[in-house]
């Protein structure tokens, strides 16, 4: 692997300008758990790199109004324990446990699982279904983008070779409403996602559902909203028929998806599972605290 | 070359690096700290477990560069002289090592989970080294002996 120049920017303003100068013969690096790998196997060329692990702004997790913003540095260890994060937000914490190993997970941070966009990224359709929208920052501008737009294909994202993303934020959740995750893997540990599902709920007090969001990993070129099943859902109560029902929409569209795949008879079968198990914690997390009615 | 500085079991190391190099071969290659293994070369296996600033990491999956200013703990810095760590002593009690290869990562898990929990249960203590394979021992052993190794540090403690 051919490194010529190597930084290690303290502040977002320094890690902008480096990326402006250099454009695309640098790559960002923060936990290095994917790209230092890619490098040595020689799939991507990277003359210059740029750590931000050192960003301290990037790292945060907020409250700020009706939004929680989380940095794009933060790592998933920091994700498990963000004591604001727990309760409602517990699928944010599952998907994040479930990620790789210990070691993995105090260096692999959450920018890198949404700017790699892998098909099996843990994280993303947890972030999808809370409709999440991403800050990215160059030298001139700062925008906002929506998670669901920001993927394109498998591996590739909208963002520009002078740009970084910094942060990524979220509606607040509120009584009602919550968020659950479930994630189907060969082993326990160390595990890539075959399936992992968030389901994002809002529910009224007669336990209707008011507003569904479901997010799939592993199930297409890239974590991807499904919006069939969603409309389904949206002002029918949630009992065991309709569940059932649901799940079996969800495996007709993944069956039409997945065609002339071999992973597609196995997983159409399995998606029901993975989803029912994933709407289940969703509606436990929509009523996690004590003396709401849901 | 790039210059860097960094602490390693306590001591100052300013080294001259190559800017393609892991942290494993620093510590390996440049440094002679061997106890640190390579095993995949991935971050599947946690032979390569290094602390780094209070937590464990894949160090090859740490560039050199990007370990400036910051504190690392091997093997090597476990034991206090003809001492052993508590948690390599139980290991040794519990005959938890058959090849030995995955044992220093496995160790430095152990310490990072012990350090962050006291009294971690068997499930916790198989979800700390879950990173870290052992293709000998099937896990049994050495999940006794950071058990042990629990019992020992607290021990140490009450003594102090």
């Amino acid at each position: 692997m051919e490194i010529k120049e190597v930084f290690k920017p303290k502040a977002i303003e320094e890690a902008i300008k480096l990326l402006d100068h250099y454009q695309e013969a640098s790559k960002i690096i923060a936990g290095g758990t994917d790209l230092i790998i890619s490098i040595r196997e020689g799939k991507e060329p990277a003359p210059v790199i740029i750590d931000v692990s050192s960003i301290g702004e990037i790292k945060e997790i907020n409250e700020i109004d009706e939004w929680i913003e989380i940095g794009a540095g933060t790592t998933f260890t920091n994700i498990t324990e963000a004591a604001i994060l727990q309760g409602r937000y517990q699928g944010l914490i599952d998907a994040a446990a479930s990620v790789g190993s210990p070691q993995i997970r105090n260096a692999a941070t959450i920018g890198g699982n949404i700017c790699n966009a892998s098909p099996a990224a843990d994280f993303i359709p947890p972030l999808l279904a809370l409709d999440s929208l991403l800050i990215i920052q160059s030298t001139d501008q700062i925008r906002e983008v929506k998670l669901e737009d920001f993927l394109r294909d498998k591996g590739k994202v909208a963002l520009s070779s002078n740009e970084i993303l910094t942060k990524v934020k979220f509606k607040k959740l509120n009584k009602g409403q919550g968020l659950g995750f479930n994630k189907l893997g060969l082993r326990k540990a160390l595990a890539i996602s075959r399936i992992c599902t968030a389901v994002y709920l809002e529910v009224s007090e007669d336990s209707k559902c008011n507003e569904m969001r479901i997010a799939n990993g592993s199930l297409g070129r890239y974590g991807l909203r499904e919006k069939a099943v969603e409309d389904y859902f949206k002002g029918r109560a949630l009992t065991d028929d309709t569940i059932r029902i649901g799940g079996g929409l969800l495996k007709d569209e993944v069956n039409s998806r997945l065609q002339g795949r071999s992973s597609a008879e196995f997983k159409r079968e399995a998606v029901d599972g993975v989803f029912t198990v994933a709407l289940t914690k969703a509606i436990e997390n929509c009523s996690h605290r004590k003396g709401d009615l849901i | 070359m790039k210059k860097i500085s960094l602490k390693i079991n306590g001591k100052e190391y300013n080294v001259e690096i190559e800017k393609d190099m892991r942290l494993l071969d620093l510590l390996r290659d440049q440094l002679h700290l061997t106890g640190t293994k390579e095993g995949c070369g991935e971050g599947e296996c946690g032979a390569c477990t290094v602390i780094m600033d209070g937590v464990t990491v894949n160090s090859c999956m740490v560039l050199a560069f990007q370990a400036d200013g910051s504190e690392i703990i091997t093997i090597e810095g476990l034991d206090k002289g003809d001492k052993l760590h508590p948690i390599q002593k139980a290991f040794l009690d519990e005959g938890a090592v058959q090849c030995g290869f995955c044992i220093p990562g496995m160790v430095l898990s152990a310490k990072a989970l012990l350090d962050k929990k006291p009294s971690p249960s068997r499930k916790e203590i198989r979800e700390g080294i879950s990173g870290n394979l052992c293709r000998c021992t099937g896990y049994n052993k050495i999940v006794d002996a950071i058990d042990k190794a629990s019992q020992y540090l607290k021990e140490e403690g009450e003594e102090k």
